[in-house]
């Protein structure tokens, strides 16, 4: 126990240790971070208020319903984590420096699986807790909850991630143990296919259409205020999610003891699946550690694809600068496989989104003002996807060219090329993919507004791709390796809430325009496209600016001493 | 006692340390030698707790250093040849640090630390943070770690990487002074200067078999007798083989 505090205490000091030099960059970052923060936290207020409020009275959904489409959010938010914590957990448990230092010294590895894990956890959840907080500020004063009500709310928040922390550890344990039997390729094959599968099914069951519909049997609205539960499937009923959906419905109809049991449950769920991590890591974290150092001795995984796809021996139409750059970067990310992972994950959920969205029909559900409310919605995951994948692929860019950058600056290339050549490939992909997206949303809405939307969205991605660049580069760290711990940063969160507040910024200038669209559609009337002219003009020019600026920011960061 | 015994480590279908026997006495200093990718990492890595044997084992004082892992581990000290520091952690901070993770109590690391620092000469920077370092000051600081236990056995991987002369001069002494004391050294360098300097023993590994492993006054005559400087012997051997 004692190594472990003094681990923790050195890992403490560590984190709370600010950045050597106080220069004015660093300063100026940090100031930055502060405001963006700050800008994000009552923004995430006032929205959970506003939405709320939109929910319950003019759309009248009652608060039951209310609360399992919280349960949705929640099951979201669960599987995120799960999944970032797998990814996270492989990087630090497995191939950070720090571990094969530790595992030099006479410390027990479960002591080491332990401290990372935790290490992991807080450092992958901490920002997450932060923006937590603030749409649990604006929840509970919209229902005029106490303070104690937030601090009971956030102390069920704890353990359900740790529950969804410590399922993604065992995952990952379970992967490289049975990988080293079966072959790791084909475990993730399979671990993935039910793993999806899982989600389908949970959303299938749990389709907020479906509960809507069984709660209009119910005709009065009065009716959808109280506690349906009988509507929901034992499945639904039995997870983390709907418990913590649950203790927050009981607390709003002042039911405490109601709240207490399900966050009893939720303790005791954490409890079991963080002892059953830390068992499992006792069993197996050593032995999956050395079968994985193992295998990266072995496996330099991808060379094969590498061979027939991105091979230097093979002949280029491009320039010798351009071709050596881009190769070496698609030869690098094909050899990670948790980079290639997380790409193929995305992807899919892309797709799944470009067949739901291609299938939604707006005009025809509900009041103008929900139309415009889910029109806005498909646009801001669009946003979204840009924004996870920039994040992801685009924002450690140029910390990825690591302490081997002296080779590159030494070299004749100029600054420019090498901007260009690191953002293409990437960049081109997730226009692709962002203008399919903006493309099969607004198909069913005619020519004009697939047109319009694309315009939009071929901005929107310029933008968010130049910001994650641009603060890729002012938030660089040469110093770390992976890609996933660069883009789970505190650089790459301020990165996110900006890209939040560009989003909001668009939805707030399309938000009019789109509702008189709607209401025009409603009442069957000729409708002016005129008014959309204002909106693009103001789109086009800040996103112009903000492309310049984050740019800028990325070319003189790249500039700066190694 | 250090003992290898009959180790093996492979990769795939491919071996990288093929049945190695050794056995490194108290006061002997063992410089490792062999070309790039002949086993000295690999086999580094085995007695350090990196890298599980394929067959074979390592035994410390008749212990076996995988069944006992932390009682083993108590006894080492480990310079590797990329060295891991924290970054915002000053100098002093990291020692105190690795002192702690061997259970050592604080006033006994304070002495150690300033002793240490005397020896190696640190004592000028050892309170500016790690990231300001240079490559030889970082190594100086992992030497350092490595001695706070007064480790029976002390691993290196390549310790010169970075050192100026009089760092390296002085490192030199310091392991000197340890095998006196009854430490047990093992080395690996592609330093030949130093083997001569400063080893009792030496082993030659190429491509995972041990070719050569005797005194240095056996690899001295063995030089005299061929009349080849020790460069000229270590490349003929290594040839011989492939």
């Amino acid at each position: 126990m004692n190594q472990i505090i003094h681990i923790l205490k050195f890992k403490f000091l560590l984190f709370i240790r600010p950045d050597a030099m106080l220069s004015f960059r660093i300063l100026f970052k940090n100031i930055g971070s502060g405001l963006t923060y700050t800008g994000f936290a009552i923004g995430a207020y006032f929205f959970s208020q506003t939405i709320i409020h939109f929910l319950l009275n003019d759309l009248k959904i009652g608060l039951f319903l209310l609360h399992q489409l919280i349960s949705i959010i929640l099951f979201i938010f669960f599987i995120s984590v799960n999944v970032g914590n797998i990814i996270v957990s492989y990087a630090t448990l497995y191939k950070s420096n720090e571990i094969h230092y530790l595992f030099t010294k006479p410390i027990e590895p479960t002591k080491i699986f332990f401290i990372k894990f935790l290490d992991n956890f807080f450092y992958s959840s901490s920002t997450l807790l932060m923006i937590l907080f603030s749409f649990l500020a604006g929840y509970i004063v919209d229902f005029k909850l106490s303070i104690a009500v937030l601090f009971l709310l956030v102390f069920n928040f704890i353990p359900f991630m740790l529950s969804a922390g410590s399922l993604g550890v065992i995952i990952l344990l379970v992967i490289i143990r049975l990988g080293n039997r079966f072959g790791l390729r084909k475990v993730i094959a399979v671990l993935a296919f039910f793993y999806i599968l899982s989600i389908i099914l949970f959303f299938e069951k749990s389709s907020p259409k479906t509960i809507v519909d069984s709660m209009l049997k119910y005709n009065q609205i009065s009716v959808r205020d109280l506690h349906l539960v009988q509507l929901l499937p034992l499945k639904i009923k039995i997870m983390p999610n709907n418990w913590l959906a649950e203790t927050a419905y009981w607390l709003v109809r002042g039911n405490l003891s109601y709240a207490l049991s399900f966050t009893y449950l939720q303790v005791v769920l954490s409890f079991v699946l963080f002892v059953a991590a830390i068992l499992l890591g006792r069993k197996w974290y050593l032995k999956t550690w050395l079968l994985n150092l193992d295998h990266s001795d072995i496996n330099p995984s991808g060379q094969s694809a590498v061979k027939s796809f991105v091979s230097f021996n093979k002949k280029s139409f491009l320039k010798s600068q351009w071709e050596a750059i881009i190769k070496r970067d698609l030869i690098l990310f094909i050899r990670e496989p948790s980079q290639v992972i997380h790409f193929l994950v995305l992807l899919f959920l892309i797709i799944v989104f470009i067949i739901s969205a291609s299938g939604i029909k707006f005009v025809g559900i509900g009041n103008f003002y929900l139309q415009t409310m889910i029109y806005l919605s498909l646009f801001l995951f669009d946003l979204l996807f840009i924004t996870t994948l920039s994040l992801r692929f685009i924002f450690p860019l140029i910390s990825l060219e690591g302490e081997t950058f002296w080779k590159v600056k030494s070299s004749p290339i100029s600054f420019n090329t090498l901007l260009i050549c690191k953002t293409s490939v990437i960049s081109t992909i997730i226009l692709l993919i962002s203008l399919s997206l903006s493309y099969f949303s607004n198909v069913r809405l005619g020519y004009f507004m697939t047109i319009y939307s694309v315009i939009i969205t071929l901005f929107a991605a310029l933008t968010i791709m130049s910001v994650n660049f641009g603060l890729g580069g002012i938030f660089k760290n040469y110093k770390e390796k992976n890609a996933i711990r660069l883009s789970s940063s505190q650089g790459a969160t301020i990165t996110f809430l900006i890209n939040i507040i560009y989003m909001l910024f668009l939805i707030a200038l399309l938000f009019k325009p789109l509702s008189q669209m709607f209401l025009s559609f409603s009442l069957t009337r000729e409708f002016q496209y005129g008014v959309f002219i204002l909106p693009i003009l103001l789109i086009t020019l800040i996103s112009i600016v903000m492309i310049v600026i984050f740019l800028r920011f990325a070319s003189s960061s790249i500039k700066e001493d190694i | 006692m250090l003992e290898l015994k009959n180790l093996i480590k492979k990769f795939g279908a491919f071996t990288a340390v093929n049945k190695i026997d050794l056995e490194i006495n108290s006061g002997q200093l063992f410089g490792f030698l062999g070309p790039n990718g002949a086993g000295k990492t690999t086999t580094i890595k085995m007695i350090v707790g990196l890298l599980e044997p394929s067959e074979g084992n390592i035994f410390l004082d008749g212990v076996d250093i995988w069944k006992e892992q932390i009682k083993c581990k108590m006894k080492i000290g480990y310079i590797p040849d990329q060295p891991f520091l924290y970054d915002k952690l000053t100098g002093r901070e990291y020692l105190y640090f690795s002192g702690g993770l061997f259970n050592l109590q604080k006033d006994f690391l304070k002495d150690k630390i300033e002793q240490l620092a005397e020896t190696l000469k640190i004592g000028n920077w050892i309170d500016k943070r790690c990231e300001e370092y240079s490559q030889g000051m970082r190594q100086r600081i992992v030497i350092a770690s490595a001695f706070l236990h007064d480790p029976e056995l002390i691993i290196i991987d390549e310790p010169m990487i970075g050192l100026d002369p009089q760092s390296a001069f002085l490192v030199k002494k310091l392991f000197v002074e340890k095998i006196m004391n009854g430490s047990i050294i093992f080395m690996s360098t592609h330093s030949l200067n130093v083997v001569e300097d400063i080893c009792t023993h030496v082993g030659i590994i190429n491509r995972g078999n041990i070719i050569f492993n005797d005194t240095i006054d056996a690899l001295r005559a063995l030089k005299l007798q061929n009349k080849h400087n020790l460069e000229e012997l270590f490349i003929q051997l290594t040839n011989e083989e492939e």
